[in-house]
């Protein structure tokens, strides 16, 4: 039913955070902008002004994710990049810039990658931290600061460029200061005395004091790649090439005490052409040999050609392997078995058609079963609510000939793929409604009245009578729905 | 063979919250239709439902029998309780109150032994559980040795595969233990069709979605009522199980009926009787009131009330209510009495009301009719502030155990229903919101499914139309019960033996779990003790009269009929007046032009939804101005409608037409009105309506009129106005005007002092007492005082003095350090800091505020001073701060000084914003508030201003009515729907609105029918920002295109924004 994950471009978007009891728009799309909304606006109001306003919750988490993700794409400008939240980067180009031929061609090249990811931008190359972050975010669009010159430029942007907090911001704005010159005219002394942040910043900002900036590091990367000279043609060598690439992953991987959940191999052939497998599995593992034999069933889909030069290998979904614990626990022992094969059926057949029979809670015999992921824990205890259910569901009811009393007593006898029983002992009915909240088009509309009966063999059937006797009505009829044990 | 009969034993009501899916009273109806021969209502630890149902019962002359299900804590099974007489429901009574007063609020816990306590003369039934176990086996012979001959087995057929072995199972256990059968069908709703709201109830219980119940809803439909033929072809093995139910109905002989009001013993102090009491104290109390002897008719008219009451036996009550007034006026708490009986010669006297029943010289008629067998109706308003004391006193002289507050039943209505049915439908929270948001206010009528396709919605999504469709079922369901906000019950005896009583989410409140209307069905006493703000202002004015003007008054003694307070009011210059301020009645008081008493207790009734929909409004007015005249369609019909030139304007009236003109007898009559109040959404009211029209056809009224008066009718169903509510609240009216049209100044300061109370804010209060000439000083840290003051100027005059209490964050605790520090005036901020001993935030809030002006520091230095300030500084370096040179600071622009106070203490008495404005609003062609009144009718006009208030009546079919104010005044603009649709954003979030229009001039009445309407609410900013560098930005754009702002960024400081509210009414 949710509609945000279908949002046109052409619908209004708002991103709201919960702030406190309120929730407040942060950020909206162009649309939404043009049609009045802004950020900071109630939720509540935003719709009163665009009732057909999308949302989506803000996700502040997977925003942070996403910027230290940017960080490490930035990395191809410099090595040195930071994330300055919420939705700002540090690069220190120091040094860079030749490799651009001048600061210039650097920006429009970070400026231009960015736009055409679709993330817009504003950008400052400036002498101090402070003042870029005060420029990109202040100056315009984009503002190369030549060196020595932003002292001067800085004293017309305003105060809100200084990296203040909220409430120095609010005091400064009560006594009537606008602009970084204005503050920066007062006396040291009295400044001091009444704020503690501004100094520092100010300094900060103007070079007269050293920023820290922690610059983040590119993380290891779970890689291994092997070239060749003689370019490789067979299957036979290419299997083994993986294997000898798995096997010092995987070696890495368990010094770790890790494994991966996804292996994916790529084949750089002599025609500059990259061929890519992948595999998954159910449990992370560094099973080398496991990992070899998956990837060799994909292989017959590698076209060598001219013949393959390099072979990468690289695991991902780290996950942290408890290894002791598969002995000591029975369940997670017969996992430990299960999973090879579940891995092989669902490299094979894909992970979405292997499933097992799970439990749900519903009164309609057909949706009491679903389905649930191979390995999920099985949910106990889901079905105890006494009723009676056949160890044997037909997948599709059919349809017999009944004889009973009305309005509700069990048949007294019932004809079925033409054999005729008679009915020895019977329970019921049990009643069951439809339910009345689905929405397929043929969800079933006619009540159900449930009866277990015995037959004179002692067979057991689970039988309905769908429909009720009613005046006027037609006939209700009759189906076998399964067997009691 | 004879037709099978039984009675249905077990029912759950939507009293049960979020259980039971049927109101009471369509139980009722059901189980008479059905032929049922009692019907038994058992919600679980509550008798909440049973006064509907009893109602109800007692409509349809169906058997009641109350009872309960008692869900115990320590494991004990559930039972059915039954009480067989007066003394048992009582003692049901205690034991639910003893289990909710353990418990908080909505909750009851209860142990078995509890019930032993007050078993006497209960019938019980047990309830098996799921699982017939041992346990349930052991607890059953308990029971029954704890109930001889008293106790029954229930068994109820819930249609699952094992009924048949588990009813043979109780049977043959009951038998073992000698316990008789019961055949309940355990009903949740009365039809099965209220199935999928009853599963939808329990998905909001659970707080979970439909789609994950699971086996927490019901597998079918069985649990409604079905017929006596139906239960015994169910129960065809056990017909004794049917038949118990009769024995059991018969057993309980209790009735609601029996719960007779005894007033307390208290009001007859020295064992006088109520009567002699009564007469003695009202011939003491005319005395007092007519000190030059009593005029003849008032005496005649006092020996006819005192008869009357005599009569009736309503001694007590008056007693009652005087005890309490008499309280009132020891402590000097200003009081008026309301309601049909509170406006008579006998109340005059006793102090209950000051409306002089000489006034309203036509009142005493209606006073306590005797068809009307029911106690009369007096309602007392208190001041707001004190009405606390009122209601510890009531306490306190009666007991908690005999005096309770009423509650007050909240039900569902159409937002937080489909709220709670959009959630258990799994509609994602965006949909839920955005269709609860194409609601306005607190409508009860359900969502238009136009809704859907506003908002962007497929009407054909299967969910979406059941969620429209469930939550309108769920509308008018009870949701919780909440404490009345005034409603008494006072009891001879014990209140919990009439009702049980139950914590309120207050701390120490306490209230019945009745509702108060349900109270007064039951022709049961209960006094409104309410809180009214304007009782509270005008007592404060009272006071500032006695302490600078040494002119003393109470609400009797205040000149009357003075013309110039008539003059004022017909000029519609009524801001601050009580119930008139309106814009809606500001634009009727100069139409109706008042000229007497009588004149306003019509004009508080007339702008009232029931005439309006009755569409009486217009026909009175024409009569009035002499364009038309009086019908009075009949000679019988005459001296009902005389004095309101044939137009019924209140409810007395309709209810006397329905009787005279209709033929109703008075009590059919008065179960119309409750009929119109409470069984609103229910079949019944048509045949009223048939009763009622064909009734005045017969009479002799034309079928046109007959309609009309009955649509007032349905008016007047929600939103009752009786002529004598109206005739207290035309008092009020009368001397707070009399109080603005002669002491303006001190009006305005008892209304700021009273604050939040009534229409407008204080900057509009200021304002007008500045347009009627009041000196109004600015708020100062050397004059002013917590309150806001009136200051000498000379032996006439007085200004006003604002008081600290305007200013927003500053706590009271730190302005008394101030002034018990200000023997000698303070010289500079940090002279007031360390004598006063004030923290630093505080110091910085009054900066803010601007209130340093006496020593000659405006905002800024004020500002920057107080920040430089330590706040315990070593004794020497104590005011060395303040030597640092302030000069360097920018001053500040003028606009920017009213943006900071309007942000500080929501006014400015410098200057109103729009001014800064004005030349660049003239240049585009814009007219100010004043010119708009020397134009011509018909005449196009654009005019801007801030939003005072947003209006849409529910009356009004959607049109929004918006007040704008600029420096010369405030205009009034009408926007149709269609208009307020295409300008939707401008109409809903504008605080700054420009508008083009039509000027509409109906004489002194002037609107703007708005053509086109543009938010210009950025200009604030600017304001804000202190103009100089925005104006470069923005000087030479158009606003009306700007509607993004600045650079697409909110500027963070709103607060002007936020101060600059509009009050919004729907």
């Amino acid at each position: 039913m949710s509609n945000s994950d279908c949002v046109g471009p052409d619908k209004p978007l708002a991103i709201v955070a919960t702030q406190g009891s309120k929730r407040r728009i942060v950020a909206i799309n162009d649309i939404a902008r043009d049609r009045g909304v802004m950020p900071g606006h109630r939720l509540t109001d935003a719709r009163a002004i665009v009732p057909d306003l999308v949302t989506v919750a803000a996700d502040h988490e997977a925003d942070a994710a996403a910027l230290v993700t940017l960080s490490h794409w930035a990395q191809r400008f410099t090595p040195s990049t930071a994330v300055s939240p919420p939705s700002g980067l540090w690069l220190d180009i120091t040094g860079c810039t030749r490799l651009w031929r001048g600061e210039q061609p650097l920006l429009e090249s970070l400026m231009h990658q960015l736009e055409r990811r679709g993330i817009p931008c504003q950008a400052a190359i400036a002498d101090t931290f402070g003042a870029a972050w005060a420029f990109a975010r202040e100056a315009g669009c984009y503002t190369i600061v030549p060196p020595g010159a932003h002292r001067k430029r800085l004293s017309d942007l305003p105060l809100k460029a200084l990296r203040l907090e909220p409430e120095t911001l609010a005091d400064l704005r009560r006594l009537g200061l606008k602009t970084i010159g204005e503050v920066m005219a007062l006396p040291r002394a009295a400044l001091a005395n009444r704020f503690e942040d501004v100094l520092p910043r100010l300094d900060q900002t103007l070079g007269n004091a050293p920023e820290a900036i922690a610059f983040v590091q590119p993380p290891t990367p779970w890689f291994e790649s092997l070239t060749f000279a003689d370019f490789l043609m067979t299957p036979e060598d290419l299997q083994r090439a993986l294997a000898a690439l798995a096997r010092k992953l995987c070696r890495r991987l368990s010094e770790a005490g890790r494994g991966g959940k996804r292996f994916e191999a790529g084949f750089f052939g002599a025609d500059n052409t990259v061929q890519r497998i992948a595999i998954a599995t159910s449990l992370a593992t560094h099973d080398a040999r496991g990992i070899t034999q998956l990837l060799a069933a994909r292989l017959e889909r590698i076209d060598p050609g001219f013949g393959i030069e390099v072979i990468t290998l690289r695991a991902s979904r780290i996950a942290p392997l408890h290894e002791r614990q598969i002995a000591m626990d029975q369940e997670q022992g017969n996992l430990a078995t299960t999973a090879p094969l579940i891995d092989k059926l669902g490299n094979r057949l894909g992970f979405n058609n292997v499933w097992r029979f799970a439990m749900a809670q519903s009164h309609w015999p057909e949706r009491a079963v679903t389905q649930a992921a191979p390995l999920a824990r099985p949910s106990h205890r889901v079905w105890e609510n006494g009723a009676a259910r056949p160890i044997r569901l037909l997948s599709r009811p059919e349809p017999i000939e009944a004889t009973a009393f009305l309005p509700d007593r069990p048949p007294v006898q019932f004809r079925w793929r033409r054999v005729l029983r008679r009915v020895r002992r019977a329970e019921g009915p049990e009643r069951i409604a439809p339910e009345w909240w689905r929405d397929e088009e043929n969800a079933p509309q006619a009540i159900r009245d449930y009866y277990c009966v015995e037959d004179e063999s002692g067979a057991r059937f689970w039988l309905y009578r769908e429909g009720l006797y009613q005046n006027g009505a037609p006939p209700p009829r009759w189906f076998i729905h399964g067997f009691l044990a | 063979m004879t037709d099978p009969v039984y009675a249905e034993l077990q029912t759950t009501t939507n009293f049960c919250f979020l259980r039971g899916a049927s109101h009471p009273h369509e139980l009722v109806l059901r189980a008479a239709e059905l032929s049922l021969s009692a019907i038994g209502v058992t919600d679980r630890n509550s008798l909440a439902g049973i006064v509907r149902a009893h109602l109800a019962a007692r409509e349809m002359e169906l058997r009641l029998v109350v009872g309960c299900r008692l869900d115990f804590r320590d494991g004990a099974p559930s039972l059915l309780c039954y009480p067989t007489d007066r003394a048992a429901y009582g003692r049901l009574c205690r034991l639910l109150t003893e289990g909710k007063r353990r418990a908080k609020k909505g909750e009851c816990l209860l142990d078995y032994q509890d019930l032993i306590d007050f078993g006497e003369g209960q019938i019980v039934v047990a309830l098996a559980p799921g699982e017939i176990t041992a346990d349930f086996q052991r607890s059953l012979a308990r029971v029954k040795a704890d109930f001889p001959g008293r106790a029954y087995l229930g068994l109820s057929r819930r249609f699952a595969h094992d009924d048949a072995k588990r009813i043979h199972r109780l049977a043959s256990l009951g038998e073992r233990l000698k316990l008789p059968l019961l055949a309940t069908n355990d009903v949740l709703y009365h039809s099965p069709e209220r199935r999928r709201l009853q599963d939808v109830l329990t998905c909001i219980r659970h707080t979970c979605t439909i789609d994950e119940a699971g086996f927490r809803l019901n597998a079918n439909a069985e649990r409604h009522l079905k017929s006596p033929a139906e239960m015994a072809r169910l129960f065809s093995d056990y017909p004794q199980a049917l038949d118990n139910s009769l024995e059991i109905a018969r057993r309980c002989t209790f009735s609601l009926e029996e719960l007779r009001y005894e007033y307390p013993e208290e009001i007859t102090p020295n064992g006088e009787a109520p009567q002699d009491r009564l007469v003695r104290l009202t011939w003491e109390g005319a005395g007092r009131r007519y000190p030059e002897g009593l005029p003849p008719q008032v005496r005649e008219q006092l020996e006819k009330e005192l008869h009357l009451i005599g009569k009736l036996d309503y001694a007590s009550f008056f007693l009652t209510v005087h005890d309490i007034v008499q309280y009132a006026e020891s402590k000097k708490i200003l009081h008026q009495g309301r309601g049909s009986a509170a406006n008579s010669a006998v109340c005059y006297v006793l102090g209950i009301t000051g409306v002089d029943p000489a006034l309203g010289n036509t009142l005493f008629e209606r006073f306590i009719s005797t068809s009307r067998g029911e106690p009369p109706d007096i309602d007392v308003d208190f001041e707001h502030e004190k009405r606390e004391l009122v209601i510890q006193h009531i306490y306190t002289r009666y007991g908690r155990h005999r005096a309770g507050m009423t509650a007050t039943v909240i039900c569902y209505r159409t937002r937080g229903a489909i709220r709670d049915v959009g959630k258990a439908l799994g509609l994602s929270p965006d949909i839920t919101a955005a269709l609860a948001g194409s609601v306005w206010g607190w409508s009860v009528d359900g969502i238009d499914p136009r809704a859907l396709k506003e908002n962007g919605l497929d009407p054909a999504d299967r969910r979406l139309r059941l969620a429209i469709e469930l939550s309108s079922a769920l509308i008018g369901f009870p949701r919780h019960l909440s404490q009345h906000p005034g409603g008494f019950i006072i009891t001879r005896g014990r209140l919990d033996e009439l009702c049980p009583i139950e914590n309120a989410a207050m701390d120490d409140r306490t209230m019945i779990a009745w509702d108060k209307d349900d109270i007064e069905s039951m022709r049961m006493l209960k006094i409104d003790v309410l809180a009214l703000g304007m009782l509270t202002a005008i007592a404060k004015a009272f006071a500032l009269m006695r302490e600078h003007k040494d002119e003393t008054y109470d609400l009797g003694s205040i000149p009357k009929e003075d013309a110039k307070v008539y003059e004022m009011l017909s000029r519609a210059d009524s801001i601050g007046v009580f119930q008139v301020e309106s814009r809606a009645q500001q634009s009727m008081l100069p139409r109706l032009k008042p000229k007497c008493f009588y004149d306003l207790v019509i004009e508080v009734a007339i702008v009232r939804p029931g005439p309006i929909q009755g569409d009486m409004v217009h026909p009175y007015l024409r009569r009035r101005a002499e364009l038309e005249k009086p019908d009075y369609l009949s000679d019988a019909l005459k001296p009902i409608l005389e004095k309101t030139l044939g137009v019924p304007l209140f409810q007395e009236q309709c209810m006397k037409i329905a009787i005279t003109g209709a033929g109703f007898t008075p009590a059919r009559a008065d179960e119309l009105r409750r009929a119109m109040a409470t069984f609103k959404r229910v079949g019944t009211i048509h045949h009223f309506r048939e009763e009622f029209i064909t009734g005045m056809i017969r009479h002799g009224v034309q079928p046109e009129f007959a309609e009309r008066c009955y649509k007032q009718l349905e008016g007047f169903g929600s939103y009752g106005f009786p002529e004598s509510h109206a005739a207290s609240f035309a008092l009020l009216v009368y001397v707070s005007a009399w109080i603005k049209c002669h002491h303006p100044d001190v009006f305005c300061c008892a209304l700021l002092n009273s604050q939040p109370m009534g229409f407008y804010a204080p900057a509009q209060l200021v304002r007008d007492a500045r347009e009627h000439g009041v000196a109004v000083r600015p708020i100062d840290v050397n004059h002013s005082q917590w309150d806001h003051t009136l200051e000498r100027l000379d032996d006439e005059r007085h200004a006003l003095r604002l008081g600290f209490r305007l200013v927003a964050g500053l706590r009271q605790g730190e302005v008394e350090k101030l002034i018990e520090a200000r023997r000698q005036p303070f010289s500079s901020p940090a002279e007031l800091m360390h004598r006063a001993g004030l923290n630093r935030s505080t110091m910085q809030v009054l900066a803010q505020a601007d209130c340093f002006g006496s020593m000659g520091i405006d905002r800024r230095q004020a500002l920057w001073s107080v920040m430089g300030l330590e706040e315990n500084p070593l004794p020497l370096l104590a005011g060395l701060a303040t030597l640092a040179s302030p000069a360097l600071l920018p001053t500040m622009a003028d606009s920017q000084s009213v943006a900071e106070d309007y942000t500080a203490v929501g006014l400015s008495l410098k200057r109103h914003p729009m001014a800064f404005l004005r030349s660049d609003l003239q240049r585009k062609g814009l007219i100010t508030a004043e010119t708009l009144r020397t134009m011509p009718n018909g005449r196009r006009v654009t005019i801007a201003g801030l939003v005072l208030f947003r209006q849409r009546p529910a009356t009004a079919s959607g049109t929004i009515f918006v007040t704008l104010e600029d420096e010369t005044g405030s205009a009034n603009l009408i926007i149709w729907p269609s208009i307020a649709e295409k300008f939707r954003k401008a109409v809903f979030a504008g605080k700054l609105l420009a508008c083009v229009g039509t000027l509409q001039r109906e004489g002194q009445v002037i609107h703007v029918i708005a053509k086109s309407l543009h938010d210009w609410s950025s200009a604030i900013n600017r304001l804000q920002e202190g103009a100089e560098r925005f104006a470069l930005r923005f000087g030479r754009g158009d606003e009306v295109s700007s509607g993004s702002g600045d650079d697409g960024r909110r500027p963070r400081d709103a607060a002007m924004l936020v101060k600059l509210k509009s009050r919004d009414f729907r």
